[in-house]
């Protein structure tokens, strides 16, 4: 998913009044399963469009991504920590951290 | 027209976007979220009013625009953003609509590449064979001196022959590209390029052929050698010219 699909969609469900979250990761330390700029978008059925990286991190996203949309409508920066050694916890094993930010986008 | 509307627009229109998005913010004037679009040519747009910050928001811009880093950076004491850099897809101009040709294709739109395909052949070069590509059936020199190519244009070279590769390489390399892929032999290679030094193209412009193309990972089908294509197209667009010619090195080492 390249960054004129996800503004694609973002256009498209902005036309229809859908409100949806924007989530991207705009700081990375160590390694991470995907780069600075990678981008998803979280509708408030739990719909996912794109991909910050999969896995448990990713549901971290999806779920504050949700609580922006249905609850608080602020953005935050969110701090994913995927230092977790040898995945005891939930897989989280890539070994760096991430820092996404998530805004909702309310439509034109 | 929203921002996502105008920023997809721009994008279509082969623009490269910078997408500035403030972060964290102790200024009531520009809250978390808020959006500014700065273009190459230096204009504005977006969803706050910049005030005093128009300056060194614009060099900031300015800056990122021509390394094409993404970056999270304090601008002003209290005011942090992320510079963001939306680019149209890169392009892979596939001339030779052969049985490489058609995994090649499918793979390099995969990884996002748009991708266009060339040949003379209405049999080989039709649209049931390249979903999803823009298809063109022409000779290939004429078609060539017609595209567009540039920074973001790689261009791989497999047609059925070495005549065709060399009138193909004509057009193609003295014209500004991020990767040139030449398929063949040894012998087929050393040949295309006698030719094309005797018709004055110079040495340096023959040096930047990826050739033999692809990755030595010992493909041998025509989806193999695709794959291999494909993962040469990654390593550049990923790691940059120089570095992917390291990814290769190993292999020209030897008989």
């Amino acid at each position: 998913m390249n960054d004129r699909e996800i503004f694609g969609k973002l256009a498209e469900l902005a036309k229809q009044g859908i409100p949806v979250c924007l989530a991207t990761i705009v700081e990375t330390a160590g390694s991470t399963p995907r780069e600075i700029g990678a981008k998803m978008l979280v509708g408030a059925d739990g719909w996912t469009f794109g991909s910050v990286g999969g896995g448990c991190g990713e549901h971290q996203v999806k779920s504050a991504a949700l609580r922006c949309l249905l609850v608080s409508g602020k953005p935050k920066l969110l701090e994913v920590d995927l230092t977790d050694d040898l995945g005891t916890r939930g897989g989280d094993v890539c070994g760096g951290k991430m820092w996404i930010f998530i805004e909702k986008i309310d439509g034109p | 027209m929203s921002i996502a509307e105008h920023l997809t627009d721009l994008i279509d229109k082969g623009k490269t976007v910078c997408l500035v998005t403030v972060i964290q913010s102790d200024r009531p004037e520009f809250p978390p979220g808020a959006k500014v679009l700065f273009l190459p040519d230096g204009s504005i747009g977006g969803t706050v009013p910049l005030g005093e910050l128009t300056e060194p928001l614009a060099q900031l811009a300015h800056a990122a625009l021509a390394c094409k880093k993404k970056q999270l950076t304090d601008l002003a004491p209290g005011l942090r953003v992320f510079i963001d850099m939306l680019a149209p897809e890169a392009r892979l101009l596939i001339c030779g609509a052969g049985h490489i040709a058609v995994p090649l294709a499918l793979f390099a739109r995969e990884v996002g590449f748009s991708v266009t395909v060339l040949d003379d052949r209405p049999d080989f070069a039709n649209t049931s064979r390249f979903p999803g590509c823009e298809v063109l059936v022409e000779d290939f020199a004429p078609a060539l001196r017609r595209l567009p190519l540039g920074s973001d244009t790689y261009a791989a070279v497999i047609t059925r022959g070495h005549e065709h590769d060399f009138e193909c390489l004509l057009e193609i390399l003295p014209k500004e590209t991020a990767y040139v892929g030449l398929i063949g032999s040894r012998r087929r290679v050393e040949f295309v390029k006698l030719e094309l030094r005797k018709r004055g193209i110079p040495s340096a412009r023959l040096d930047l052929l990826y050739t033999p193309i692809g990755l030595p990972i010992g493909a041998e089908s025509p989806a193999e050698i695709a794959l291999c294509i494909a993962a040469e197209l990654v390593a550049t667009r990923r790691l940059g010219k120089e570095a992917a010619r390291g990814v290769q090195g190993e292999r020209r080492v030897g008989p």
